[in-house]
C-alpha cells in the first residue's frame, strides 16, 4: 500500500472526527462492558474484538492532533504514527469482527455511540485501501450496475414475469402517482423471489396502489457497509430521484436490515435535504394495513415460533412491536428469545460480514450465541425481516444440524391472507 | 382426458393428489431441470420422493442433504451473482420440498412448491444466457400432470 493511500486514508480518518466522535473518545472510560456485549467478543475471547478497540488508530489519531496530551506524547515519541501495517491490521477488527449491530452502544455506560465510531472508522479504512475486497467488490456493482450483487432490470423483469404466471396478476413497474414504492435487496430477487410475490399478494388484498421503479429497484446500500459517504450518497441519491419522478407517497425498504438505515435514518443527512415522500419497512406499513383492517388472515401456525430482530430494524430502527404485532395474527404460539428486541444478538453476517469472504469462518463462530439462544427454546420454526439473516441463519443451523425452518415474515403472513372471494363478502 | 391450460387447474389438479403422489409428480418436475444442477444430492431426493414406499426417515435424509445442497451454491449478499449457480440452488430447493417432512411442508404442498422452484431454476437459467426466450417449465409441467392424472 503506497504512502499516499495512507495519506488518504488518515485525512479521512481526520475528516471524520467531529464533535461527537470527539466526545465519545475523551469519556470512555475503558470499562470494557463494550465486550460483553459484543458477539465477536463474546464467542471468541479475542480481546481484539473489543468494540471500543476496533477504532483504537482513529482513538490515536485524534489524541494525537487535536489533544494536548497527545501532542506532546507524539512529540516525545510516546504515541506512534499510525502506519499502513497497523490499518491493515484493524481491517479484520472492524470489517470481519463487526456486524454494525449496535449492541455495544446499548451498554455504554457513558453513552457513546461506538457503532457510529466504527462506521466512521470504516471510512478511513476504505480511504486508505484496506477495506476487505468483498466489499470493494460489491461497491463498484452497486454502483456501475446497480446492484452490488450485479443483478440488472432484466434479471429483476424475469423474477417479476415469474411472479405474474404464478399469482395471476400484473407486478407494477414504474406507475407515476402510486402510493408506494417498493425498494427490493438482490437478496431477494436472487434467493427469496416469493417475497416479491408475498407482496404483492398483500397489496392486492389491501387494495393499495404500488410500484417497482426500473430505474431505482435496489435497497441495498454497500456505501454503508464500506464506508463510503460518497457511495452511499450515489446510491440514495438514485432512489430518491426515482420516487420523486414517479411521485410516490412512501418508498418502502424491503426485509433487509441495512437498507432501511441507510435510506430512512442516514439517507436524508447524506443528500442534505429532507424527503418528499416517507420511508417505512414493511414491516411497518404491513402494520398499519393491519391496524386498518385492511391486511385480513386466517387460521393460525401449529409449530411453536420465535422471531429473530434484525438489529438494524430494532436497535437502529425502532421497528420492534410491528412484527410482533404481525405475528401475532397468524401464531398462537409465540416464544421470544431470552435477549430479543432491542438487546437482541446479531445472527453474525450483518453489516456487511456476509459480503466479506475474509470473514466467512468467523461469522460462523458468532453465530454460535444465536445457536445458544434457540437451544434455550426449543422452537419448531424461526421467522425473521432480512434476507440476509436469513440466509445465515439457515447456514448456521445447517452447521450445527440444528432441523428449524427459518421463514420470512411477509411471506408467511402472506401465507395466511384471506382468499379474495372472502374478503370481498 | 384431463387437460391443464392455466394455473388454477394445474393446483387443483396437484391438491387432488395423495401427499405420496405429490412427491412423485414434483420429483418429475425436477427431474425435468436436474440438467441444471450438478449434484448426486438431488438425484438421491428425486429417486426418494418417486418411492411410494419411502420411509420416513429416508425422507428425512433425503431432505436434510437437499437443503444443504441448496445451501452450497446459494449467492451471498454482496457476491457477484452467477445466474447458473443460482439455478442449481432453486433445483435443490425443489428436490428438498419433494421430500420434506410433514411439519416441513408448506401450505400449497410438495408439487406445487417443487414446480415453483423449478421454474425458477428455469428462469435463471435464461438470465444466464441472457436472451429473451420465454420459459417453457410452466406448460411442459402442465404435461407432467396430465400424463399423471390420464393414466
Amino acid at each position: 500500500m503506497s504512502e499516499a493511500t495512507l495519506e488518504r486514508g488518515l485525512k479521512a480518518l481526520k475528516e471524520q472526527i467531529d464533535t461527537p466522535i470527539a466526545l465519545f473518545f475523551s469519556s470512555c472510560t475503558h470499562c470494557g462492558m463494550c465486550a460483553t456485549a459484543c458477539l465477536f467478543y463474546t464467542e471468541t475471547e479475542n480481546p481484539a474484538y473489543t468494540p471500543i478497540n476496533k477504532v483504537e488508530p482513529m482513538r490515536r489519531l485524534w489524541e494525537q492532533e487535536y489533544t494536548l496530551i497527545g501532542r506532546i506524547k507524539k512529540a516525545i515519541g510516546m504515541s506512534k504514527p499510525i502506519t499502513d501495517e497497523e490499518l491493515e491490521e484493524w481491517q479484520e477488527y472492524c470489517y470481519n469482527a463487526c456486524s454494525l449491530c449496535g449492541r455495544c452502544t446499548m451498554v455504554c455506560p457513558v453513552g457513546n455511540d461506538i457503532t457510529y465510531m466504527i462506521r466512521k472508522m470504516r471510512e478511513g479504512m476504505a480511504a486508505a485501501g484496506h477495506a476487505p475486497e468483498g466489499l470493494i467488490g460489491a461497491s463498484k456493482r452497486a454502483v456501475k450496475i446497480g446492484s452490488p450483487m450485479g443483478v440488472k432490470l432484466p434479471a429483476l423483469q424475469a423474477q417479476a414475469r415469474h411472479a405474474e404466471k404464478d399469482l395471476g396478476m400484473e407486478i407494477p413497474f414504474d406507475v407515476e402517482g402510486a402510493e408506494y414504492m417498493m425498494l427490493m435487496s438482490s437478496m431477494e430477487i436472487m434467493n427469496y423471489p416469493e417475497y416479491m410475490e408475498a407482496v404483492a399478494k398483500i397489496f392486492r388484498q389491501a387494495g393499495k396502489t404500488w410500484t417497482i421503479s426500473s430505474e431505482a429497484f435496489e435497497a441495498t446500500n454497500s456505501g454503508i457497509q464500506i464506508g463510503s459517504s460518497d457511495i452511499a450518497r450515489e446510491l440514495v441519491s438514485r432512489v430518491v430521484t426515482a420516487a420523486e419522478k414517479l411521485k410516490v407517497k412512501t418508498v418502502i425498504s424491503p426485509e433487509c436490515g441495512h437498507a432501511y438505515t441507510a435510506i430512512r435514518w442516514e439517507g436524508p443527512n447524506l443528500i442534505g435535504r429532507k424527503f418528499p415522500f416517507h420511508v417505512k419497512h414493511i414491516l411497518e406499513v404491513l402494520d398499519e394495513f393491519r391496524a386498518e383492517g385492511l391486511l385480513k388472515t386466517e387460521g393460525f401456525e401449529e409449530a411453536r415460533m420465535t422471531f429473530h430482530d434484525p438489529c438494524q430494524l430494532v436497535r437502529r430502527g425502532g421497528v420492534v412491536e410491528q412484527p410482533r404485532n404481525l405475528l401475532n395474527m397468524v401464531s398462537k404460539d409465540f416464544v421470544e428469545m431470552k435477549d430479543h428486541g432491542i438487546m437482541n444478538w446479531c445472527c453474525g453476517a450483518g453489516g456487511g460480514v456476509s459480503a466479506n469472504e475474509d470473514a466467512a469462518e468467523l461469522k460462523m463462530q458468532a453465530f454460535k450465541r444465536k445457536k445458544s439462544q434457540l437451544d434455550e427454546l426449543n422452537v419448531d420454526t424461526l421467522v425473521t425481516a432480512c434476507a440476509n439473516c436469513r440466509i445465515q441463519i439457515e447456514e448456521g443451523l445447517e452447521e450445527n444440524e440444528m432441523d428449524i425452518p427459518v421463514v420470512g415474515l411477509t411471506e408467511m403472513l402472506a401465507e395466511h391472507l384471506v382468499e379474495d372471494n372472502k374478503t370481498e363478502g | 382426458m384431463t387437460e391443464i391450460t392455466n394455473e388454477t387447474q394445474f393446483k387443483q389438479g396437484l391438491q387432488q393428489l395423495s401427499l405420496a403422489d405429490q412427491r412423485a409428480v414434483g420429483a418429475r418436475f425436477v427431474e425435468h431441470v436436474i440438467s441444471l444442477a450438478d449434484d448426486e444430492r438431488i438425484s438421491f431426493a428425486i429417486r426418494v420422493a418417486k418411492n411410494k414406499d419411502a420411509a420416513e426417515d429416508e425422507l428425512a435424509a433425503a431432505f436434510k442433504s437437499a437443503k444443504a445442497a441448496a445451501l452450497d451454491c446459494y449467492t451471498r449478499c454482496g457476491a457477484d451473482a452467477d445466474w447458473s449457480e443460482q439455478a442449481g440452488y432453486f433445483v435443490a430447493r425443489a428436490a428438498s420440498a419433494i421430500v420434506a417432512p410433514e411439519k416441513d411442508i408448506s401450505g400449497d404442498g410438495p408439487a406445487w412448491t417443487a414446480a415453483m422452484n423449478s421454474r425458477m431454476a428455469r428462469t435463471c437459467s435464461i438470465i444466464d444466457a441472457n436472451t429473451d426466450a420465454e420459459s417453457q417449465e410452466t406448460g411442459q409441467q402442465y404435461r407432467i400432470l396430465e400424463d399423471l392424472l390420464n393414466s
